[in-house]
């Protein structure tokens, strides 16, 4: 046991020499290993990835990018009390504050971190926010033609040269898009593009499809996500006990027009 | 094997060792006035290490020399442990010094995250939230 820990640790400093003697030979070209705005690992997103510049109050688009929807869309968005953006006011009904799903593409707003891991025909995703995940299926596989409903959907991608393109489908229409309210039907369909523009920098669009809510597709701005070495995806699971006593010591109070 | 696990030890270090910029993202909640951050100094009387916010309750004298309770949103534990807070970071009785941002309502409630955000304790340590 202990020689083999002497020769574990022989075997260390050796290739740890090895490594510094011969970098080119030695290093391997993954994502967390390379110095800042050196040239990004084709076709590799692993790492631990935050969305920049945009608190949870924002989704995917600005409202006054928002197409004519529907007048089933708009029924709902009437229907719908946000607690953020032109139509706030206190108590109301957005879905998360009784901790249903967040649901995708809302999570991707998230102004908490998420993880990307590349597996053996798929690529993971993990976010912090309600510690949830997905898989992305880069195995070859086609969309379902007929998907069940689904908070996160069904989600397939491949490269296009640099640029990760995903597909998904197979969504409920429980979750709104963002925390203005607006809604989308199970009729939903995604895609979006991820292209590192340098190591450190993930380049992030979003197109949204749903002819039963919105009269022509919705694109999003372009989103910026950086890489952040070293961090560590933490548990934010929605409880509904801290959620309560979070809204009646905290969200309440802070939100109720003053007495006059 | 071992030559892998090597590289990737002395990779992981250098890793450690790229500094990670500051990354601040604006808290969306309207309910607070982020244009005009103020610092109250009280007793803290209650820490709550839970989701969705951590909270911190003290006890502040207003402007007449009475007491009120005061409420403040943090953020989530994740956030906290992310800049080196713990449970135990703030405890019932301490006196400290917190830069908030008030409710618009005039609610003694505020919001001591984002970048200008802080708790100051007795002994000059300063916590932050301000890295997501």
């Amino acid at each position: 046991m202990r020689s083999r820990q002497i020769y574990s640790i022989v075997a260390l400093m050796v290739a740890s020499a090895a490594a510094l003697a011969f970098p080119n030979v030695a290093r391997p070209q993954t994502a967390q290993q390379q110095p800042a705005s050196s040239p990004a690992s084709k076709h590799d997103l692993t790492g631990v990835w935050q969305l920049q510049g945009i608190g949870g109050a924002e989704s995917f688009a600005p409202e006054a990018d928002m197409p004519p929807m529907t007048p089933w869309a708009k029924a709902r968005f009437d229907a719908a009390k946000p607690g953020y953006g032109s139509r706030a006011a206190p108590g109301g009904n957005d879905p998360i504050l009784q901790c249903d799903p967040i649901g995708f593409p809302r999570i991707m707003f998230m102004p908490t971190p998420l993880e990307f891991v590349q597996a053996s025909g798929r690529l993971l995703q993990f976010w912090e926010r309600e510690h949830e995940w997905r898989s992305i299926w880069t195995d070859g596989r086609k969309l379902p033609d007929d998907p069940d409903p689904s908070w996160f959907g069904y989600a397939i991608g491949h490269w296009e040269n640099d640029t990760f393109v995903v597909e998904s489908t197979g969504f409920n229409d429980k979750t709104w898009l963002g925390p203005a309210g607006y809604p989308h039907s199970d009729a939903l369909r995604v895609t979006e593009r991820y292209r590192r523009a340098d190591h450190d920098t993930l380049l992030y669009s979003i197109t949204v499809t749903d002819p039963k809510a919105y009269t022509k597709p919705v694109a999003s701005p372009q989103r910026i996500f950086k890489l952040r070495p070293g961090a560590e995806i933490e548990e934010l699971p929605c409880v509904w006990s801290e959620e309560n006593e979070f809204t009646q010591r905290i969200r309440e109070p802070a939100a109720h027009k003053p007495p006059k | 094997m071992n030559f892998k696990l090597g590289t990737t030890i002395v990779l992981l270090i250098a890793g450690l060792l790229v500094a990670c910029g500051p990354l601040w993202a604006h808290h969306g909640n309207s309910a607070y006035d982020e244009e005009h951050w103020i610092t109250i100094s009280g007793t803290v009387t209650e820490f709550v290490w839970a989701n969705p916010h951590c909270q911190i309750f003290m006890d502040a004298k207003d402007d007449k020399g009475a007491v009120v309770n005061w409420s403040i949103e943090s953020q989530s534990p994740g956030i906290l442990r992310r800049n080196s807070w713990t449970r135990n970071s703030v405890k019932a009785g301490e006196q400290i010094a917190v830069t908030l941002a008030p409710a618009r309502n005039g609610a003694p409630v505020g919001f001591s995250g984002g970048k200008d955000g802080k708790i100051v304790f007795p002994d000059g340590h300063i916590l932050k939230m301000d890295q997501r």
